[in-house]
């Protein structure tokens, strides 16, 4: 199977059981979305199951094919809440050696999820229970010494079941806007980690790889100069923020970045490796829109979605119950709501890369091949125009183009 | 080609650390090219990453220089690797040195930001 492990790995969290099934092959290009199968997979396995997965495409050549998903319990209105897995999180969970992860069940003590050559077991640590996500990361990456283990983080929001807890992935908030630290606090799960470090097979290499640099130069030639996250959105063109802008960084395969990089605690010009936690990497549109709404400058909106993430609280609602307790929003009434999960009772995001589409069909196909949404709708999503590439890749067809 | 890693005309890879953003396609083309397969695990360049301080650059292992170490605060070659990242990620000392893909630099061709050039 090309692009693909053909492993799902099933962990009961209940009792500390793992099993593994074969993905199976479904040569048909509309089965093959992630989130299809996710779907599938829950309704297989029981609907409170957290699924993690990636898409046929992630970690290929095709342009920002970084992605892969998070797909929790249904919400409100019925429909399964779900998050995109960015930056090499979505890679680095394909190289595992699976496809997808069935968590079931919940853990009677808290501990983490550690996946990694095709391996899934459970850590105990009660101890992890009093950090916070950013701790949380440093201790797994130590723990098992290596810097390279992408950690879906959980916080104290996520912990106590809060509706407007937030995943953060590695430290930075962004990609959960539906609350998912809620399912894992449900689970006793502190975090899920995950290091790929196996390999995939093209059906065509040299026709995939030529054919996806081609369209990543037409991709370059489109897009004109990059700003970072401020090139899609024009609320962060801003001098202030500006001026703490350390470096933009890309997402795996990503031509065109958008994470900024600001830094708080050291001049933003200095590249050294000095200070251990000098900044925060944004992503976060709506989040940022909302601080700077608030009458935040750069400094104060940097360091109240750094709490945020830190707490695993989504900032667009600690931001919004924040505005409630005052007329004039201040760094103190954001640390009053964050001390205080009772003030909080539900979840008020609205999205964030979900929002890079207008039609929510389109956003779910995008994701389910496992290509970042936010950039294919900077360049145009065709889902007729990505389907050669990866049906080559494949081996659906000879010839990509 | 000669066994260096340069080419027959003194060819060999130019990398400006700050033009860098940190897409990782250098190392997985790099794999690529050695194995036919996408992985970071063979490549004769490895991205290293502290993302905690938005800290990143290449590693690149050269038959002629030792390791050429692209860091944000300078290049740098010969010194003792970093970047392989864990016990489980096969060290650089292990991997294969730069070829330079016998003549048609994938890593160059790909590289989005002109992060990597090939110079005389």
């Amino acid at each position: 199977m090309y692009l693909r492990s053909n492993r799902v790995g099933i962990f009961d969290l209940s009792s500390n059981e793992s099993s593994e099934q074969e993905l199976g092959d479904e040569a048909n290009w509309d089965r093959l979305s992630a989130l299809y199968i996710a779907d599938k997979l829950a309704s297989e396995h029981g609907t409170d199951s957290l699924v993690l997965g990636t898409g046929v495409l992630t970690s290929s050549f095709v342009p920002a094919a970084c992605a892969g998903i998070v797909r929790g319990s249904p919400g409100k209105n019925g429909d399964p809440r779900v998050m995109p897995l960015l930056g090499f999180a979505g890679v680095e969970l394909k190289l595992s050696g699976f496809d997808f992860i069935v968590l079931k069940g919940a853990s009677e003590s808290p501990g983490y999820v550690w996946i990694r050559d095709g391996i899934v077991e459970f850590v105990e640590s009660e101890e992890m229970k009093k950090k916070d996500s950013w701790a949380r990361t440093d201790k797994i990456r130590a723990d098992q010494g290596d810097n390279k283990i992408q950690v879906l983080s959980n916080g104290p929001w996520g912990d106590s079941v809060n509706p407007a807890s937030q995943l953060v992935t590695d430290y930075w908030g962004g990609e959960d806007k539906s609350g998912l630290g809620a399912d894992l606090g449900r689970k006793n799960l502190l975090a899920i980690a995950f290091r790929g470090m196996g390999e995939l097979e093209l059906s065509e290499p040299e026709g995939h790889l030529q054919d996806s640099m081609v369209l990543m130069a037409e991709h370059i030639q489109r897009l004109g100069k990059n700003e970072g996250l401020a090139s899609y959105s024009k609320a962060l063109e801003r001098e202030d923020f500006k001026k703490l802008l350390h470096r933009n960084i890309a997402c795996y395969g990503c031509p065109f970045p958008c994470r900024s990089f600001l830094k708080t605690s050291e001049p933003a010009n200095e590249m050294k490796l000095v200070a251990n936690e000098p900044g925060y990497l944004h992503y976060d549109i709506p989040a940022l829109e909302k601080a700077f709404a608030l009458g935040f400058d750069a400094m104060d909106a940097t360091m109240a979605l750094m709490k945020c993430a830190r707490a695993g609280a989504e900032p667009v609602t600690v931001l919004s119950y924040a505005a409630e307790l005052s007329a004039k929003v201040k760094m103190s009434s954001v640390a009053e709501v964050l001390s205080d999960l009772s003030k909080v009772s539900q979840g008020r995001a609205v999205g964030n890369f979900e929002l890079s589409f207008d039609d929510r069909a389109q956003y779910r196909s995008c994701l389910g091949l496992g290509l970042c949404p936010r950039y294919w709708s900077k360049v145009g999503y065709d889902e007729a125009a990505v389907t050669p590439y990866g049906e080559a890749a494949l081996g659906l067809s000879s010839h990509s183009k | 080609m000669s066994r260096d890693g340069r080419a027959g005309d003194g060819l060999r890879l130019k990398i400006e650390p700050l033009r860098c953003i940190c897409c990782g396609l250098c190392e997985t083309v790099c794999s690529l090219h050695r194995d036919s397969v996408i992985t970071p695990m063979a490549s004769s360049i490895i991205l290293h990453v502290d993302d905690k301080a938005n800290y990143f650059g290449l590693v690149l292992k050269t038959k002629s220089e030792g390791l050429l170490m692209a860091r944000p605060e300078g290049v740098s070659s010969g010194q003792q690797a970093s970047g392989s990242g864990g016990p489980g990620a096969k060290p650089i000392l292990l991997r294969e040195a730069c070829d330079l893909c016998g003549g048609e630099v994938r890593c160059v061709k790909i590289c989005p930001a002109r992060c990597i050039t090939v110079v005389d």
